[in-house]
């Protein structure tokens, strides 16, 4: 009887808690102690300070692939926004109505599984002949991430009260002073969230480039993925901590612009 | 009037343009599981070979057995996700220190915030410690995918329960104390009813997301298959993409588009009742 007296709800997220330590904050701090200690032939943990992995991730060639990765990074961030701005646009404006069917298909690739859709493009340059390089990694990118530069963009610019618009048209603005002044300005929130989302995993995607280069490209994640292969879990690990690096700097950047983030993990659904 | 049709008329074709080249490869795909073909230039005819090598083909067992722990990692995982996120989100909700509330939610959104091949090298280093720590036996491999799997699927789960929580009246819990139920039961009658479209809904995400996963199944899987990891051995290697695999990709895809028209359709149909009851 003592138990239920003494049993408050608060209890429950305990279990999560302890998952939550396990395997969410034990993998960083076991990524961090492997990239600073030298490597054990067997894969395990030496405990031997070093900083001889991150030396090795800063090669000079390893640095002309990161600087690869960044730029693909932000090709595709910039193409994925120059059409996926206008779609998320013209499928928000209450005039056209364009109903929800419309709005999910461009949702639904979402659903299909990167690998899959990859794949189809893969197949399909080869069949046409299509020589594969930087030009195909970079389609796959953008067909790969678009949907997720539309939706966010899209939730914000629906969420817009017309009547500000409205307001706007009253006051004698014409649509592109109206578009530039009152629904912009409004949307950069979704702007900045479809940014990170395309960004972040553009520069860490393994698989992508390397199905669609022939293995000619490589980027950071598919250098991760060699590591691996060869067991050199310590420089695996100290380059996963560059990308962190790189991804809290750019969703720092972001942030600072960005107030309402409230539409990167909300709108998914 | 007519401005506005002109505007439709280019925003349509724009749009359609855009979703043509979405579909495109999708589309292809599923046209060209029905030849037997591996390159234009032999187009040899309509052709179910795709289709027959799926289901009776040399390597089909193999798919077939993919799929099943593709399904089985899904359910297992996401029901894991759900009792644990469900039970997390009740109980961040009640409680009054801000600093260990804060805790929660930025540790919750880790996974979500990280990139996934971090979270997978994360989990793979930490399951190799494991296994040399702590001698194990029996399935031990399908266990650690189904852990990697609940890591990223329970912050969703959380994410859609906790707004439902915030929605309740804290009182109806405390009314139910008062009225004699025992904490366990006041959750189970009162609480989780309340909760359950939340619930419901972290459940299907989590389905979606294990079933869809590949980067961090790819580096937490050692002796045997799920769908995409098997597709990605199939597809990375020199060779063309084996017809069977197309069968697959294109009966995948028509699935997936069932589904959420499916859905799109239901969710129209929900609104649309509850906007004429409304009225």
């Amino acid at each position: 009887m003592k138990k239920f007296k003494t049993f408050t709800r608060k209890y429950l997220c305990l279990p999560y808690g302890i998952f939550m330590f396990v395997f969410i904050v034990m993998p960083l701090i076991i990524l961090l102690m492997y990239a600073f200690s030298v490597k054990d032939g067997t894969g395990g943990l030496s405990f031997e300070f070093t900083f001889s992995n991150f030396a090795s991730v800063f090669k000079s060639d390893n640095l002309a692939m990161l600087g690869r990765s960044l730029l693909i990074g932000l090709i595709t961030t910039l193409i994925c926004l120059v059409i996926g701005y206008p779609v998320a646009y013209l499928l928000a404006d209450k005039k056209l109505r364009f109903g929800p069917t419309i709005v999910m298909l461009f949702m639904i690739p979402m659903w299909v599984n990167f690998l899959l859709r990859t794949l189809a493009t893969k197949a399909m340059f080869e069949f046409i002949g299509i020589e594969m390089g930087m030009g195909t990694v970079i389609f796959g990118m953008v067909y790969n991430y678009l949907p997720f530069m539309i939706m966010p963009i899209y939730t914000t610019i629906s969420k817009i009260d017309y009547s500000l618009v409205e307001g706007a048209a009253d006051l004698g603005a014409n649509a592109l002073v109206t578009f530039r002044k009152v629904i912009f300005p409004l949307s950069v929130p979704g702007v900045l969230s479809g940014i990170t989302m395309v960004f972040t995993p553009t520069i860490t995607t393994f698989a992508i480039s390397k199905l669609l280069s022939g293995s000619k490209i490589s980027l950071i994640g598919d250098y991760i993925d060699l590591q691996v292969e060869y067991m050199n879990y310590n420089v695996a690990a100290a380059i996963s901590l560059v990308i962190v690096l790189i991804v809290g700097i750019s969703m720092l950047i972001v942030n600072k612009y960005d107030k309402d983030s409230s539409t990167m993990g909300g709108g998914l659904w | 009037m007519v401005k506005y049709n002109k505007k439709k008329i280019i925003a349509s074709v724009f749009l359609g343009l855009v979703i043509a080249i979405l579909y495109l490869p999708i589309i292809w795909l599923i046209v060209f599981s029905f030849t037997n073909t591996t390159s234009i230039s032999n187009w040899s005819g309509f052709s179910l070979d795709a289709y027959k090598e799926l289901f009776a083909g040399a390597s089909s067992g193999e798919i077939f057995s993919a799929l099943c722990n593709t399904l089985f990692i899904a359910l297992i995982a996401s029901a894991i996700s759900t009792i644990l996120g469900t039970l997390a989100a009740i109980g961040i909700n009640s409680l009054r220190n801000k600093r260990v509330k804060a805790a929660y939610s930025a540790v919750n959104q880790i996974p979500m915030v990280n990139s996934e091949i971090v979270s997978a090298i994360g989990l793979m280093l930490l399951f190799g410690l494991f296994k040399t720590l702590i001698p194990m036996q029996g399935n031990v491999e399908m266990v650690a995918v189904i852990f990697a799997h609940v890591a990223f699927c329970t912050p969703y789960v959380v994410l859609n329960v906790l707004p439902r929580i915030r929605q309740t009246d804290n009182k109806i819990y405390e009314a139910a104390l008062d009225l004699g139920c025992t904490p366990w039961q006041a959750l189970r009658k009162v609480v989780i009813p309340d909760i359950m479209p939340g619930i419901v809904m972290g459940f299907m995400m989590s389905v979606t997301l294990s079933v869809d996963d590949f980067v961090i199944t790819n580096f937490t899987i050692d002796g045997f298959y799920t769908l995409s990891t098997l597709i990605y051995s199939k597809a990375s290697g020199k060779k063309p993409l084996p017809i069977e695999m197309r069968a697959l990709s294109a009966i995948i895809f028509i699935v997936i588009l069932l589904i959420m028209l499916g859905i799109t359709k239901a969710n129209q149909k929900s609104k649309d009742t509850s906007k004429a009851v409304n009225k």
